[in-house]
């Protein structure tokens, strides 16, 4: 298969996972793990536990502003930095590309803004603005710019405007030297002599191609091309190359009667004579022509020089007209008169001077190739005005006559340049152009961004390297970028602060005064992050690791392709999200709050660490409530029919540990149709959550959230069981959501060709309920179906069982030893103690004295080598530590630093590497435990690291080599139970290649399936029963024993001696671990006439009269089902799971026999969860009738004459009302079958109902506690076939874990006896939860305690108990923690 | 008296309580430098000894987190 793996962009065997990335990096994104509470960086690790640790980097595309911008500036970056107020790194992520950061943050038209997505919000970033804050707040001329070695070749640039200028700066930065000829007496181009100095002040620009200037580009004024000084001159001059800028700088005529007119003047030969001699004749009444920045720069400066009446005659209307929009607003309030929709068609010229204009009117007609419509004349409409200066401005071309005659050179018919569009080589050798020469009058950053491309092309060209090699332009067709957050608030676009307009007319100040710092940070906070990470780099500055680099940052997605023989699907579930319904105010009422959100604020790592607060003004709530099936059990409003399974139990838990945090006077309220509280244990929290914690219960239906008047709380509109209306008011409303399938998911399905369900989870069979359709590949957790983690945690083993059973034949193929040398012998040896002091770059250095540390050990006792290491984790620190192990001798080793919860293994392989025992090892922590926590007090954080290296120092010199036991393992494996999940076991040992001996103690096998008749997907139970037996029966490595029951049990893990009777004779069977599957049976009511009419069942009895056909069932006139017989009672306080949908089945069944027949469910909640909840609504729909009873008032039956009666207390009627019927179904209890001798000999706890005890209700609820031994089936707790079959599939899944294993080595940190001292209390059996202790059976120390360190997991309760002292633990001596005792 | 700064003696379990003074490190949350951890494999391995013995050698408090 072949997948995508998104780089990290972050080295992970460098990181540290120190955070000082994250610390620098500028962009804040909501923390998905706080549920958008809080915010995170866009360099971050998930959550703080978050395994492996190191950092990551999100990325998008590029932002559309970068991708927008013509010479690509890292727009995202420097408006980053720029709201950090890093203006000079701003200037420095500018300069990258643009060395005129000043000019362009003044003149530039902002194509990166038209395409900035924050107009999806409100309005644009002001980014040019913000470019422009950047350069005012820090001097360009002051950043370093890095330079390559100079070169000996020179260039010669014709043209001193934004493209050579831009050349020159390059290639500077490529070490090639250039001269610059400019044919006016100033430098800059259009820059200089196109822009009025009240747009771009002379100061700015001098300053901006000073900078260039400092890099050695000498620039030679007054020298145009011409008859003297053509390219080929410049190649005998000794260039090597020519780069040809010299922009478009002719004026285009108007092509109208009288241009030859004394009082005509071209817009760009006013503006040239203006900028370059500061005046120019203005004539009174001026007419400017034209409707681009030109035509309004003209305007404006004619008003400055003191034009009585400026107008600017524009052929189209205001919205075509090319000009800023500013501009022309300021323009106007300037006094600029601006009339639209007129052209000029004749000058009027008296005497040879202008003396008027005919104009004559236009209309808008079709649209043009520009899109803009075309403005048509209006026959008839001409008109004249009074004039005496006319100034047309409608455009500009190159002027070539210097150029023409060159050889070699090829123009366009549009007047410019023909230049290759990538490399920008002219026809001719050597000869490069750019610039408006090349495009004709366009932007300044296009012309900086040729410019650019031309330095590339001349050092291509100068290395003799192929100069379109990798340039190929790429265009994103469809670019990914952060989408924009639903409720990411408005917020206005900073104004430009400007000149008074009656200040501006007496002269050429700039206009617009640039922002005030806070207002530009403030402007800059408006980005969106569209490409998350903005690739500012700062994050390489700060990282001491090495671990992010530009390189790093330039990571692509991999295609990994792997050779697979199984797929495991577990891409888990999305929250429901409830922001589509508007009746639950979620987005509108910041009180009103998911469960995932809850979570995060009940988390003493979430954002306000614990404190239960409510969000809108972190008041202490008094009362809250949760709404439970958001997103559930709803197909008129979600599409989502399924019950989630899940949210009953986590609500009842928030509610209670919310009372926990709160105290008891919370009040919590559930509003619910029915708690499902099926799983194990769940039921008695439930009840102690009503009953001790007084959470409140409220079965209802809420249909709207209103705004309390407080402005904070919530009133909670709902109708009650009876269907009265009420209203409730509380601080803060948790909505219970539920779980759904991603459309990502969904689309990995259709990808995989894997079938999913109704509610679009994966479509499995309860034979085997973790193979997708799609043969080769499993899936497991909520993928398969709604459930909570025990389930998810189950079908997890059961999915690797699956797919290690199509691997069986590859196992310990791909397998390689490792290389380990020979450890040295310490023993008798006097400690040699090497202390190495980490500084892990700053964050520990930064707060702790390390050196001081350092030198501190060194005056400890035993130490004999101290060092500091900057890394302590790098590589090569690992290898010099190994190095300077073995070269001082060392024999025991401390390493202060992080925490040895990650980094112990890491430090004893180099102790392994340098040829010791890996137990000869101290790690304290002055990282996690000490920098970090104690970083304004520097002193005592040192005085602590002291005291913690020399309790360390104390500790290792007592540390003695321990052996890791290794202990072979008995391949063989005992099932225990023949029923479903027995045979399941067995037959999944079998397939992975293990000997199975399959033990029931009845005469066949089958357990409790052979009674039932379908499971509730409507799968055949007799059918898939009897092929699974044949399969068991025929399978030669499974040996059954029938008959048979257990005598003993002797061993332990990987070792186990069992003794098994049948018929009289006694044998013995070895075997290295055993599967308890002892199943479960109905439990057989005393009440509701049971035993006394034949008319009432079981549902087993039913299944079985299904089975059989029963013409008595067929026939009944009406039936009732009595749910939750012998379960959630005082007795039995717990929910045997299955009854509820076992009764839907039946239902539907009995009204597929007979539609007639009346169906009645007396029921206390229905517990249809999952997709299960599916029957309950074809039950409903098939005119079953639910009648809900409660625990104090059950259903009375009596047998009437020709009928059953059945009378109950209808819930919404409160009434009773009394059935008739022919046949009534007790829903019965499944309890335990004998479980307390298994229990003894096996060594493993029952609960109080009987049912096994498994290590961990959630991560290991298929194995004991006890090594070796694991569950399964009804055993465990009541659960359908389909849950039975994947517990057993995971059962064998985790037995296999230690048989696909030779030997296992255990741990060296193990307890250990000494039987001198032993008085034989019995303390350390009682206590051990392993079983790991026991009397020694014979010999001298019969009597006295014994250790097994197989069994033994180090904890250390034995020793802690043990009075006489006879028990101590290795690694964990009492003489090493008393030895660092004292030493505090 | 007042700036007497209690030394406290800290038996933290492996598997919990030391990782979640690791958290708090990661979560850079500040606290006063008194303790003094020492990690043990459970809290279960805390003898009544150690407390004693603890005290004896001279620390304010003794506090076990498992």
């Amino acid at each position: 298969m072949v997948l995508s793996k998104t780089p990290r962009y972050i080295d992970e065997s460098r990181c540290t996972s120190c955070g000082d990335c994250a610390e620098v990096c500028p962009v804040l994104l909501p923390s998905e793990y706080d549920q958008g509470l809080t915010t995170r960086k866009a360099t971050f690790k998930k959550y703080a536990q978050a395994i492996p640790g190191a950092f990551a980097i999100q990325k998008a595309d590029k932002a559309p502003c970068r991708l927008a911008c013509p010479a690509g500036l890292n727009v995202q970056g420097y408006v980053q930095m720029v709201k950090e107020g890093k203006y000079k790194e701003a200037l420095q992520i500018i300069m990258e590309e643009l060395p005129l950061p000043g000019v362009l943050g003044r003149i530039c038209p902002h194509g990166c803004e038209d395409a900035c997505r924050r107009v999806e919000v409100d309005a644009p970033v002001a980014i040019r603005d913000l470019k422009r804050l950047a350069a005012d707040q820090f001097d360009p001329r002051e950043i370093e710019i890095p330079c390559a070695p100079r070169r000996e070749e020179r260039v010669a640039i014709v043209g001193s405007g934004p493209a050579g200028l831009s050349a020159a700066y390059h290639l500077a930065r490529r070490g090639i030297q250039s001269v610059i000829f400019e044919a006016l007496p100033e430098p800059g181009g259009m820059l200089r002599v196109g822009i009025p100095e009240h747009r771009l002040p002379r100061k700015v620009l001098d300053q901006e191609i000073e900078l260039i200037r400092n890099l050695g580009v000498e620039i030679r004024t007054n020298t145009p091309l011409g008859p003297d000084l053509g390219v080929d001159d410049l190649f005998d001059m000794g260039f090597k190359a020519v780069y040809l800028a010299v922009g478009a700088h002719r004026g285009i005529e108007l092509g109208v009667p009288g241009e030859r007119a004394q009082g005509v003047l071209q817009g760009v030969d006013f503006l040239r004579e203006l900028n370059l001699t500061g005046k120019v004749e203005v004539g009174n009444k001026v007419a400017v022509i034209g409707g681009g920045n030109v035509a309004i720069d003209v305007a404006r400066s004619a008003v400055r020089l003191g034009a009585a009446e400026v107008n600017i005659i524009y052929r189209r209307t205001r919205a075509e007209m090319p000009a800023w929009e500013e501009e022309i607003h300021a323009a106007e309030e300037e006094g600029v008169k601006i009339t639209y929709l007129s052209a000029p068609q004749e000058i009027l010229v008296r005497d040879g001077v202008v003396a008027g204009l005919r104009c004559i009117r236009m209309e808008l007609g079709e649209p043009d190739s520009s899109g803009r419509r075309r403005p048509i004349p209006i026959p008839g409409s001409e008109y004249d005005i009074e004039i005496d200066q006319l100034i047309p401005a409608i455009g500009q071309t190159p002027d070539l006559s210097a150029l023409e005659d060159i050889a070699g050179l090829e123009f366009t018919r549009w007047g410019t340049i023909e230049v290759d569009a990538a490399t920008y080589a002219t026809a001719r050798e050597g000869v490069f152009a750019g610039g408006d020469l090349q495009t004709g009058p366009w932007v300044a950053i296009g012309a900086v961004a040729a410019g650019r491309e031309a330095a590339e092309s001349i050092e291509r060209y100068l290395d003799g390297r192929d100069l379109a090699e990798g340039r190929e332009p790429v265009r994103l067709e469809s670019p990914v970028y952060r989408p924009i957050p639903v409720d990411e608030p408005k917020k206005p676009r900073a104004k430009m602060p400007e000149l008074p307009a009656q200040e501006r007319k007496t002269g050429f100040s700039e206009v617009e005064l640039g922002y005030e710092e806070e207002i530009g940070k403030e402007e800059a906070d408006r980005c969106l992050n569209c490409g998350y990470c903005c690739e500012c780099f700062q994050c390489v500055e700060a990282c001491g690791a090495d671990a992010v680099s530009v390189e790093t940052h330039s990571r692509m997605p991999e295609s990994v392709e792997l050779e697979v023989g199984a797929v495991i699907l577990a891409p888990g579930f999305q929250p429901f999200d409830p922001s589509r319904f508007e009746t639950y105010a979620y987005t509108s009422h910041p009180n009103v709050i998911t469960s995932m959100e809850f979570e995060r604020i009940l988390s003493a790592s979430g954002p306000t660490m614990g404190h239960l607060v409510r969000m809108s003004d972190h008041a202490e709530p008094k009362k809250i409530a949760w709404l439970q099936c958001v997103g559930s059990r709803d197909i008129n409003r979600c599409d989502h029919g399924y019950c989630s399974s899940v949210c009953c139990m986590y609500a009842v838990k928030e509610a209670v540990i919310a009372k926990e945090h709160a105290g008891a006077d919370l009040d919590c309220a559930l509003f619910f149709m029915d708690m499902r509280t099926h799983g194990k244990d769940f039921e008695r929290y439930y009840e102690a959550a009503r009953e001790k914690h007084g959470v409140r219960f409220v079965r209802s239906r809420v249909h709207t959230l209103d705004p309390a008047e407080d402005g904070h709380s919530v009133v909670v509109k709902y109708s009650d069981e009876q269907g009265l209306f009420v209203e409730e008011t509380f601080d803060m409303v948790v909505l219970s959501v539920g779980l759904e399938t991603s459309e990502d998911v969904r689309e990995l399905a259709r990808k995989l060709d894997v079938r999913l369900s109704e509610g679009a989870f994966c479509l499995t069979d309860s034979f085997r309920p973790v193979a997708t359709s799609r043969e080769g590949i499993f899936a497991c957790g909520a993928f398969q179906g709604p459930k909570d983690i025990p389930q998810s945690v189950i079908e997890a083993s059961s999915a690797a069982a699956e797919a290690g059973a199509l691997l069986a034949p590859a196992r310990g193929e791909l397998t390689r030893e490792k290389e380990v040398p020979e450890e040295l012998d310490i023993r008798g040896r006097r400690p040699r103690v090497g202390v190495f002091v980490c500084q892990c770059g700053i964050n520990i250095g930064g707060v702790v004295d390390v050196p001081a540390v350092r030198d501190y050990a060194a005056t400890l006792p035993y130490v004999e080598y101290v060092a500091d290491n900057l890394y302590s984790c790098s590589q090569d620190t690992q290898e010099a530590m190994t190095a300077v192990i073995k070269e001082k001798d060392l024999n025991r080793i401390v390493v202060a630093a992080c925490t040895p919860k990650t980094h112990e293994p890491l430090f004893q392989e180099t102790l392994v590497n340098a040829g010791l025992n890996k137990y000869l090892f101290e790690m304290t922590n002055i990282r996690n435990q000490d920098s970090w926590v104690h970083k304004d007090d520097p002193e005592s954080a040192t005085e602590k690291a002291k005291d913690l290296v020399r309790m360390a120092v104390a500790k290792v010199a007592l540390m003695e080599p321990l052996q890791e036991t290794r202990l072979k393992i008995n391949k063989r494996a005992l099932v225990l139970g023949g029923g479903v999940s027995g045979m399941v076991s067995a037959k999944s040992l079998s397939t992975q290649g293990y000997e199975v001996c399959l033990v029931e103690k009845n005469g066949e096998l089958g357990g409790q399936a052979v009674n039932l008749f379908r499971t509730w997907k409507g799968e055949d139970v007799k059918e898939r029963l009897e092929t699974l037996i044949r399969s068991v029966q025929e399978d030669p490595r499974i040996d059954v024993r029938l008959d048979t029951e257990l005598v003993a049990v002797d061993g332990f893990v990987g070792n186990f001696k069992t003794d098994l009777r049948s018929g009289g004779k006694t044998d013995q069977v070895e075997h290295g671990i055993a599967v308890i599957a002892t199943g479960g049976r109905e439990w057989k009511p005393d009440e509701y006439l049971y035993g006394q009419d034949p008319r009432v069942v079981t549902h087993l009895e039913l299944d079985r009269k299904f089975l059989e056909g029963d013409e008595a069932v067929k026939k009944a006139r009406s039936a009732v089902f009595i749910q939750c017989v012998g379960s959630r009672e005082e007795e039995r306080p717990y929910c045997s799971r299955v009854c509820c949908t076992h009764s839907m089945e039946s239902a539907l069944h009995l009204k597929e026999l007979n539609p007639e027949m009346d169906v009645y469910i007396l029921y206390r909640d229905i517990r249809t969860y999952g997709e299960r909840e599916r029957l309950y609504r074809k039950a409903r729909e098939a005119g079953v009738i639910f009648i809900r009873y409660g625990v104090d008032q059950k259903p009375r039956v009596s047998a009437g004459k020709d009928a059953l009666e059945i009378e109950v207390v209808d819930h919404v009627l409160e009434r009773p009302v009394v059935i008739r019927a022919d046949l009534l179904a007790l829903a019965s209890a499944i309890v335990p079958g004998d479980t307390a001798a298994v229990s003894r000999m096996f060594k493993v706890p029952v609960n109080e109902d009987g049912f096994y005890v498994e290590a961990h209700a959630k991560l290991g609820p298929s194995e004991f506690a006890t090594d070796g031994v694991f569950l399964c089936g009804l055993a465990h707790y009541p659960k359908p076939m389909d849950e039975s079959v994947a517990q057993a599939q995971a059962a064998a899944g985790r037995a296999c874990t230690l048989l696909a294993r030779d030997s296992i080595q255990v741990s060296g940190t193990v307890a250990y006896a000494d039987p001198t001292l032993c008085s034989s209390c019995g303390v350390c059996v009682d206590v051990c939860p392993y079983g790991a202790p026991s009397f020694v059976s014979e010999g001298p120390f019969a009597g006295k305690a014994e250790i097994n360190p197989v069994l033994c997991k180090g904890c250390g309760l034995c020793v802690a108990s043990c009075r006489s002292g006879a028990i101590n633990l290795r690694g964990f001596e009492e003489g090493q923690i008393m030895s660092m005792i004292e030493e505090i | 008296m007042n700036d007497w700064q209690p030394k406290i003696t800290t038996f933290l379990c492996h598997w919990c309580s030391y990782g979640a003074a690791d958290l708090a490190g990661v979560s850079r949350l500040q606290y006063p430098p008194n303790f003094r951890i020492i990690r043990v494999p459970c809290s279960g391995r805390v003898s009544p000894k150690f407390i004693l013995a603890a005290l004896r050698h001279g620390s304010d408090g003794v506090w076990v987190s498992g």
